[in-house]
């Protein structure tokens, strides 16, 4: 009895027992809410399943139909259109005013905070809704372009207006990326801007030639992150332009989502979400692999 | 370093309010009885889909019920219809959906979460002494099986601002006018006025279930047994998609920019003047008049040919079913009965669902119906009174599929990718496509 209660004091005191009770909730959410929903697709993708009705095994067919069902393709397109137009946008922006804002002047911190703002509240309905009406046929976009006379656009009936307009909502969040250039800049030792300077570099060349190469682990991982962030795309397609005009803004995760909770065919949004997931993982192992084209890191040196 | 502080103190501030932000949304309740002091104490769950009037009027009549049944609190969700939808998709899956919902004519594809109701009616829970087995009919499935009572039945048609007509230099519509009169009309208010001849209109009524009903007496473009296509003829669907197409490249009709603008019906291009026309369903009418402050009168849908079949008759526009999950079924139907019979609750509601089915309510609400209340019930008795057709008002189950196809296959049409013909030919070939399994 009493070695029992000695045991059982072991075990409740030994610091591993503390560890998993405290990683439960972790744990749980974990397992019973991603690693088990994400096996259970798998299953999914091989059947028929909608919404409702019990599901059947067709093996690949799902997969097969994906190739030939001319709006996936299409979903394909814009998203890779989107994300090759708005992650190098946004990370030059970023870059930009992450430039600007490690001068030394008074107030920086200050804007540096400012220009953060839009990504904190960036992925939200609200900022897309706000978005839809600058660009509405009587929003402030078109009260600007009348004011200096030019004719009004319909910026959200425009196939290629529409999808401007949601690369410049994303480079207008450029707030995360800003941050992590900014926490980069400041690690280049200004030693080597000195040395440059006596070398008679003008500010180009120094930029060129020293903030490039230094910054560009981080540039890196700031690409594969908005690479990722980018393909997953949805709030804004789904709140300003459903898709439209003409599919020309029709996500890959939007037109997931329609399979699934509008049209119900749970088993066909399956197959889909893996492509993407086999998509965004050969892209950002060919990222990895151009790196070391480009990537300078001190361990090589 | 005094600034640096501040502006950490800013920084954390907003990223506090962003957190509250996101986690905002609150765990959905489900159906439970909990037993207090009161007695039993029970909470049930309703939603429905519709436009700000209705929202606040449902709410009202929730409350007036809790308030004669302190024992039952009612937890209201409301949605736009898309959003509806897609919410109720999800609660079908999980096997949870409210005890109270409001369906259409979709019915078919929940009719496994619906509780049927013939039993409630047979122990007078549900009084329908007050309506007529015609009325009951339309709120029953194949088999006969009551799966809801109608609140409302409506019809289709096209509001329009008869001012605008005026100045257009345009005689109003007439009962029997054609497709070929309303372009004619679009286009002349485009010239005169320099505004949309027409506000959106439901493609997929106008242009395919009502036109497959227009081009031919008696048929339909879901089988009646709605298993299949019956239409078999591109053409009456090239002619309209060609109409569109056309009025959209004269400015007549808005570009699928602009109709993405347009929220609800108090948001439509008609109540904001930026149009002449609108279409829709009766029960709307006094939505759009009273957010307007207008004088707006309703025609009923164009023809394709003058004197031609009309192809939609009156139908139930939605109606409240008990979900087959439901724990508490019996205050569930307790609940449906006072709202379709209850004068009180009829009266606050004022038909916005459409005309009611029950003769007494219907009589209290026509009673205090304003001007706007009026043109509704003149114009589904109008509708009633046209000779009658065999129209398919059920809908199957891969319906919002077909008409998010249609609606990408108008927009390929105005965009110039696809022509006319075409598109009506992959519609048809699409749409029989989801009916082999």
């Amino acid at each position: 009895m009493n070695e029992l209660k000695t045991n059982w004091k072991k075990i409740l005191y030994h610091n591993n027992t503390v560890g998993y009770i405290f990683s439960f909730p972790f744990l749980f959410g974990f397992f019973a809410f991603t690693l088990i929903p994400v096996l259970v697709s798998v299953y999914y993708s091989m059947t028929n399943y909608k919404l409702g009705q019990s599901p059947v095994f067709i093996g690949l067919e799902n997969y097969r139909n994906l190739f030939s069902d001319d709006r996936f393709l299409n979903s394909v397109k814009v998203t890779l259109i989107y994300v090759i137009t708005s992650v190098p946008s946004k990370l030059i922006f970023a870059l930009f005013i992450a430039y600007l804002l490690t001068q030394k002047h008074s107030g920086v911190t200050f804007y540096r905070s400012l220009y953060y703002v839009p990504s904190l509240i960036g992925g939200s309905i609200a900022v897309a809704l706000v978005w839809k009406t600058i660009f509405s046929r009587k929003g402030l976009a078109n009260t600007i372009l009348a004011s200096f006379g030019v004719p009004k656009l319909s910026w959200l009936g425009e196939p290629h207006l529409a999808m401007g307009i949601l690369v410049l909502m994303s480079v207008w969040q450029f707030g995360s990326s800003m941050i992590i250039f900014a926490a980069g800049l400041k690690e280049i030792s200004p030693t080597y801007y000195e040395a440059a300077e006596i070398d008679g570099a003008n500010k180009w060349q120094r930029f060129t030639a020293i903030t490039l190469p230094c910054l560009s682990p981080i540039i890196l991982y700031n690409l594969i992150m908005q690479t990722i962030t980018a393909f997953m795309a949805f709030t804004q397609a789904f709140v300003i332009t459903q898709g439209g005009p003409n599919d020309s803004t029709n996500f890959y995760a939007l037109y997931v989502y329609n399979h699934a909770f509008k049209w119900s065919n749970m088993g066909y949004a399956s197959a889909m979400s893996w492509v993407m997931l086999a998509l965004i993982s050969i892209i950002t192992f060919l990222l990895f692999k151009t790196s070391k084209f480009w990537v300078f890191t001190e361990a090589d040196q | 370093m005094k600034i640096k502080k501040l502006t950490a103190l800013f920084l954390s501030g907003l990223m506090t309010l962003s957190i509250a932000g996101c986690s905002g949304s609150k765990p959905a309740a489900s159906a439970e009885t909990v037993s207090k002091d009161t007695g039993k104490q029970i909470t049930l769950r309703m939603a429905w889909w519709g436009s700000q009037t209705r929202h606040d009027a449902t709410n009202k009549v929730i409350e007036l019920y809790e308030s004669q049944n302190p024992n039952v609190h009612i937890e209201a969700e409301f949605y736009d219809f898309d959003s509806y939808f897609t919410k109720l998709d999800t609660l079908v899956a999980a096997d949870d959906v409210w005890d109270i919902f409001q369906l259409g004519g979709n019915f078919p594809k929940y009719i496994k979460n619906i509780e049927p109701l013939d039993g409630y009616i047979k122990d007078g829970v549900i009084n329908t002494s007050d309506t007529t087995e015609n009325f009951l009919a339309t709120t029953k499935d194949n088999n006969g099986s009551q799966i809801g009572i109608s609140i409302g039945t409506n019809t289709y048609g096209i509001a329009y601002d008869p001012e605008l007509f005026q100045k257009a230099g345009l005689a109003e519509p007439d009962n029997d006018w054609t497709w070929d009169d309303w372009k004619k009309d679009c286009i002349t208010i485009k010239e005169k006025l320099g505004i949309y001849g027409s506000s959106k209109i439901d493609h997929f009524i106008a242009g395919v279930t009502m036109r497959a009903s227009q081009a031919k007496k008696d048929a339909n473009f879901f089988k009646k047994t709605n298993d299949g296509i019956e239409s078999e003829d591109p053409a009456p669907f090239a002619d309209y998609l060609k109409m569109i197409k056309e009025l959209t490249d004269d400015g007549a009709y808005p570009d699928a920019g602009a109709i993405k603008e347009i929220k609800d019906i108090e948001g439509d291009y008609l109540v904001t003047g930026d149009a002449a026309m609108t279409w829709v369903s009766s029960n709307q009418v006094s939505s759009i008049v009273h957010a307007s402050g207008r004088n707006i009168k309703i025609a009923p849908v164009p023809r394709l040919t003058k004197n031609g079949p009309y192809g939609m008759g009156v139908q139930s526009s939605q109606q409240l079913c008990i979900s087959s999950n439901s724990k508490a079924k019996e205050e569930a139907a307790k609940f449906i009965n006072f709202f379709v019979n209850d004068i009180e609750a009829n009266k606050i509601l004022n038909g916005e669902r459409g005309v009611p089915i029950m003769s007494k309510v219907r009589e209290a609400v026509v009673s205090q119906a304003d001007d706007s209340g009026k043109i509704i019930y003149d114009f589904v008795d109008k509708i009633g009174n046209f000779p009658k057709e065999d129209s398919n008002v059920i809908s199957p189950d891969p319906k919002a599929e077909i008409e998010d196809q249609y609606k990408l296959l108008i927009e390929k049409v105005q965009y110039g990718d696809v022509t006319p013909e075409d598109a009506a030919k992959q519609l048809l070939d699409f749409s029989k496509s989801k009916f082999q399994h």
